[in-house]
């Protein structure tokens, strides 16, 4: 076995707590040097409202510029660092699929821990999933297919989010819409993942588009902020 | 897209991307997937079927993917390689060769000729390239696409100013991953073994330098990448110092031809590894201590002044040995350095500088970063880390120099190893063929004398 990220080849060390575990904990699939490169975020100090690591628990300033809107709010797993960018070169990009198992299982246990009545994810654009091949958040979820209680509209231009300046995609009409065969969200907490949280404007369109149709409130969980 | 770009190449694109292709292109799958089997038909890796998944039952490969994914959403497009080259170009380098790398020279330029596939053995520091020039030109002369490939980068880059000043008339394409510039299409190329993969049936004439420089995970793909871009017909050179099991293979087999140039530019043997058997070496060196053979060494340089390299099998160990011999010898000055080791330079241009008179490295450096007159020390030979090719390259910085031609080459380890035995074994090997051709020199000298 070598680390996912830098090829080198993985020491399985055998800890206490992995020796005391009940069932066998999940193998680690990248070295340790790696996985210290990305910066968890303290969720006690955070921004209320995106996630955004910060040194006290304050609505952060971008997030002054958005309506106040109680019914949702953001947890981020990660800060988007060099170590995340180059995960996301490497996984959405270069379309390593392999390299959903990083998160996987951090992303599985956030959301147990969260208590939401629904899961849904961020579908990719249709043209995306034809070259990608994956949708890089139901990667982490499940297994990558494209399914998801939201569909991109067709109308929809494909535009990368990189492509496009702060200015215009704050400009961007709502690019969602609930996929045909939804249950009733009526009285449901919904939670809502996406890879990186940048404008917050994608994800907040998303969450208007679930809270129109009746849920109650709207948990984003990103993995990067 | 250009007719050529594709000439003889295996371009990767979606289907959105491969429109207004020129006319004749051909479309290749780029995977084989059958229930049995998972395969990249542009690295040649046999893939785990799991690995390899996509949703909605399409594959990818993980092997190739720093050239962009292949992936069973993607094509190969080709056209084949018609040799549409315009000039002839002419060798303009104008220095000579000495009468044994003359030798070799009319060896590589008939087995071009002949399309042969040959093994050149030739020691380190034996001026391989030059060697190369009669053969590349008669190649280039006759209208023959050729390419010179690597696996190390470095190698390329010292490679192609070279190439590029002896045919100076002609532009040498160089392809590699740190390059920005955009592919073209050219008589003469340089290339990592890497950039192989995007080549198919290109290739006339075919040289690998250093074929040997990453002797494990790394081979499979370049021999499969060596056979895609040569033409059926092309003729193949393989050049190396310490060639592996498997090329030794191919020669028994007789798929390879093999010619040997045994002798340093100035016709001295390779000096040859001493092991010390010490199987408490790194238990002491934990406690800070040297075993006894080194403490009697270090004391003779600091006497001496002789300078040496000491070579470590983990970077943690460094600073560890470094320590160790300042106690031992306090008047010895030395530095620790490693691949990754951000001051590298600074600190190699010191011990060249002879500002300190050791290093303590885990890696052999740079090629062509050589200093004269060394003495080289291997702690720890058998470890895995050190390959049968890495101990006969260490082994190979010693005696470069016309002043000091011999030296010391002491290596300690737990173990004989196998590696090391092996690479004991070639470097006698190549002295007792060394030993013969100074023989038959001095016997050729004395008759043209009478
Ligand atoms: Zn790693
Ligand atoms: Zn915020
Ligand atoms: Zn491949």
């Amino acid at each position: 076995m070598t680390c996912l990220l830098c090829q080198q080849p993985l020491t399985t060390k055998l800890t206490l707590a992995w020796v005391l575990s009940w069932q066998a904990l999940p193998r680690p699939v990248v070295c340790d040097t790696c996985w210290h490169r990305f910066r968890p975020i303290e969720s006690a100090t955070a921004c209320p409202t995106c996630g955004r690591a910060q040194a006290q628990r304050q609505v952060c300033q971008d997030c002054r510029q958005w309506p106040t809107e109680p019914r949702f709010y953001n947890q981020a797993l990660f800060t988007y660092n060099d170590a995340m960018q180059a995960y996301f070169k490497a996984y959405k990009f270069g379309g390593d699929f392999r390299l959903r198992t990083v998160f996987q299982n951090v992303i599985q246990q956030r959301l147990a821990q969260l208590s939401g009545d629904l899961v849904v994810a961020i579908p990719v654009n249709p043209s995306t999933m034809q070259t990608r091949g994956f949708n890089q958040v139901t990667g982490w979820l499940s297994h990558g297919e494209n399914t998801s209680l939201l569909k991109t509209k067709a109308s929809h231009k494909a535009v990368g989010q990189a492509a496009k300046n702060r200015q215009d995609r704050l400009l961007t009409t709502q690019p969602f819409q609930l996929a045909t065969s939804t249950p009733a969200l009526t009285e449901q907490t919904v939670i809502l993942v996406d890879d990186v949280y940048t404008t917050g404007r994608t994800i907040r369109y998303a969450a208007a588009e679930l809270l129109e149709n009746g849920a109650k409130a709207v948990i984003w969980l990103t993995l990067a902020r | 897209m250009q007719a050529t770009e594709l000439y003889g190449r295996q371009i990767l694109l979606t289907p959105t991307e491969a429109v207004a292709l020129p006319p004749g292109t051909q479309q290749l799958p780029a995977m084989t997937v059958t229930p049995q089997l998972v395969q990249c038909r542009r690295c040649g890796s046999v893939l785990d079927r799991q690995l390899a998944q996509l949703p909605h039952q399409q594959f990818y490969c993980y092997q190739c993917l720093t050239l962009g994914r292949v992936s069973t959403l993607t094509s190969l497009y080709h056209l084949p390689e018609p040799n549409h080259f315009s000039k002839r170009p002419e060798l303009t380098w104008t220095g000579q060769l000495t009468a044994t790398q003359t030798a070799c020279a009319t060896q590589i330029k008939q087995a071009f000729i002949r399309h042969d596939r040959h093994l050149l053995w030739a020691v380190t520091g034996a001026g391989k390239t030059e060697m190369l020039f009669p053969g590349l030109a008669w190649a280039l002369q006759h209208g023959l696409r050729v390419a010179v490939a690597s696996p190390r980068v470095d190698v390329c880059l010292e490679l192609a100013p070279r190439l590029q000043a002896a045919f100076a008339t002609t532009t040498v394409a160089v392809l590699h991953g740190r390059q920005p510039e955009p592919y073209q299409y050219q008589q003469l190329t340089v290339c990592t073994t890497h950039q192989l993969l995007r080549f198919r049936a290109a290739f006339d004439v075919l040289i690998i330098d250093e074929v040997d420089a990453f002797p494990f995970a790394a081979n499979p793909r370049l021999y499969y990448a060596v056979e895609q871009a040569l033409k059926p017909t092309g003729a193949l050179l393989y050049l190396t110092a310490t060639p592996s099991t498997a090329l030794l293979q191919q020669v028994r087999q007789k798929k390879l031809t093999i010619s040997y140039l045994p002798l340093r530019f100035h016709r001295h043997l390779l000096p040859t590894i001493q092991v010390t058997l010490a199987p408490k070496w790194l238990a002491k060196l934990q406690r800070g201590q040297l075993i006894r053979p080194l403490q009697r060494w270090l004391a003779a340089y600091a006497t001496s002044g002789q300078r040496f390299l000491v070579f470590v099998p983990r970077i943690s160990q460094l600073a560890k040995v470094q320590a160790a011999i300042q106690q031992a010898q306090p008047t010895l000055i030395g530095l620790t350095v490693h691949a990754a080791d951000p001051d590298r330079l600074t600190k190699v241009q010191q011990m060249r500088q002879a500002q300190v008179q050791y290093l303590v490295t885990t890696t052999i450096l740079e090629r062509g970063v050589t200093f004269p007159g060394i003495d080289v020390i291997v702690l720890g030979a058998d470890d895995p880390v050190f390959s049968t090719a890495a101990l006969v390259q260490i082994a190979g910085r010693v005696g470069r120099s016309k002043q000091r031609p011999t030296g010391a080459v002491r290596m300690i380890g737990a173990s004989h190893s196998r590696r090391l035995k092996q690479a004991q074994r070639q470097i006698k090997l190549v002295n007792r063929k060394g030993r013969r051709l100074l023989n038959d020199m001095s016997t050729l000298s004395a008759t043209t004398n009478d």
